[in-house]
């Protein structure tokens, strides 16, 4: 058996009392179910790098880029940089270089977007607008019905079946910033909101794709 | 698979304890590393490496190498202490430590648990473990692979075996015989309301 199918029976299997529930997200295992077998994707994560993702993800032909914001220091360095130029240059170099043949189809972004300002996450979104192709998705979570969230973002592992597990540690508490649909619609750098869900946990699930 | 145990530390603290800065053709460092399969060489942890490194035998770097990695033909493990700023080329990787630099291996790249990576892996077995941290870009379609590695008789890399999937193959019988077709497949999730 390969670590990979290991990880992903661990994953599908009922979680102990103390583990974190599974979140049922439907437009997140939509856009697994979408993913042709024998297509060719680029893929850009901006999380963490979990094997049950990239074993997700290797049913196609796929080339998956990691951004790790969260552990890289981009969150900080985003957030940090001064509006204009210093702020356009932080989010070009958080991403992986723009390959003319090889543009991105698809984005996760998870969480990060709560912890980024609106200038933040536009400058990121608009780096990120200009390595895509036309049509491209972008799927996100934004802590909607609750007040709080995680002093860090989550780290996002799916289960065999397309649910999502956080295994971010619990800690300290901090206020959700609630972004509105309003509020993406203007920082998501072209995405507009195609679709979204209100999750069992408070957070709306968002597919947005790339306008003309 | 791969933990090391204390023994081993023990074992490689002794080992570079003796060993004097001059001590670094792959030659005189080779050592038994019980649990790692067998012999390999050992860069120990009070050395350091600037230029290209290669080599036919196993390796495993406890110290700082910067520059070009190249054993083709043979394994390489970077282990806890370990810290590579090279693009690495090998049979397989195994990382414990950190890297900065490109990974190519023929059959696999593993980054366990509490490792950094920065840069790109090419194999066609990639295993990343949670806890682990890594940025930057897999290759899980193996017509790339193929092409990254180079994978021609002339330049005696061995083919890849049959049935291996570029990435993290969870069934082997859904690897496409040939890569059907080169064409961008469109993400069409169906419709649905906002």
């Amino acid at each position: 058996m390969t670590k990979v199918t290991a990880s992903l029976r661990r994953a599908s299997r009922p979680l102990p009392p103390d583990s974190p529930a599974a979140l049922h997200a439907p437009l997140f295992q939509d856009l697994l179910a979408g993913l042709d077998t024998t297509g060719r994707y680029v893929i850009l994560d901006l999380g963490a790098a979990s094997t049950a993702m990239l074993a997700l993800l290797g049913r196609s032909r796929c080339r998956v880029e990691i951004a790790d914001l969260a552990h890289f220091g981009g969150i900080d360095h985003l957030n940090t940089a001064a509006p204009g130029p210093a702020l356009a240059d932080a989010a070009e170099s958080l991403l992986p270089n723009r390959l003319p043949d090889d543009a991105i189809d698809l984005v996760f972004c998870w969480d990060l977007p709560n912890y980024l300002t609106l200038d933040a996450l536009s400058a990121l979104m608009g780096a990120i607008g200009r390595r895509v192709r036309p049509g491209a998705l972008a799927h996100a979570l934004i802590f909607y019905a609750g007040r709080d969230m995680k002093q860090h973002p989550g780290r996002f592992v799916p289960t065999a079946d397309g649910q999502l597990i956080d295994l971010s540690a619990p800690g300290a508490m901090i206020a959700a910033p609630r972004y509105s649909p309003e509020d993406l619609g203007r920082s998501m750098g072209g995405f507009l909101i195609d679709r979204a869900r209100l999750l069992g946990n408070g957070m709306q699930e968002f597919l947005l794709r790339l306008g003309s | 698979m791969f933990e090391r145990s204390k023994k081993d530390d023990d074992s490689l603290e002794s080992q570079d304890a003796k060993r004097t800065a001059s001590d670094t053709t792959l030659g005189s460092l080779r050592s038994k590393v019980a649990g790692r399969g067998g012999d390999a060489a050992v860069i120990g942890r009070s050395i350091q490496i600037n230029g290209d490194l290669r080599g036919g035998e196993d390796l495993r770097i406890e110290g700082d190498v910067s520059g070009t990695v190249e054993l083709k033909n043979s394994a390489l493990t970077i282990g806890k202490e370990g810290k590579v700023k090279a693009d690495v080329y090998a049979r397989s990787i195994a990382v414990d430590g950190e890297t900065k630099g490109d990974l190519y291996a023929t059959e696999r790249v593993s980054v366990h648990v509490n490792a950094r990576v920065q840069g790109n892996i090419i194999a066609p077995k990639v295993s990343i473990e949670e806890g682990a941290h890594f940025k930057g870009s897999i290759e899980m379609d193996p017509a790339a692979v193929e092409k990254a590695l180079g994978k021609t008789a002339a330049n005696g890399v061995d083919k890849p075996i049959a049935g291996h999937r570029s990435g993290n193959a969870v069934d082997t019988k859904a690897v496409p015989k040939k890569p059907a077709k080169d064409a961008r497949t469109n993400l069409n999730p169906p419709a649905g309301t906002v």
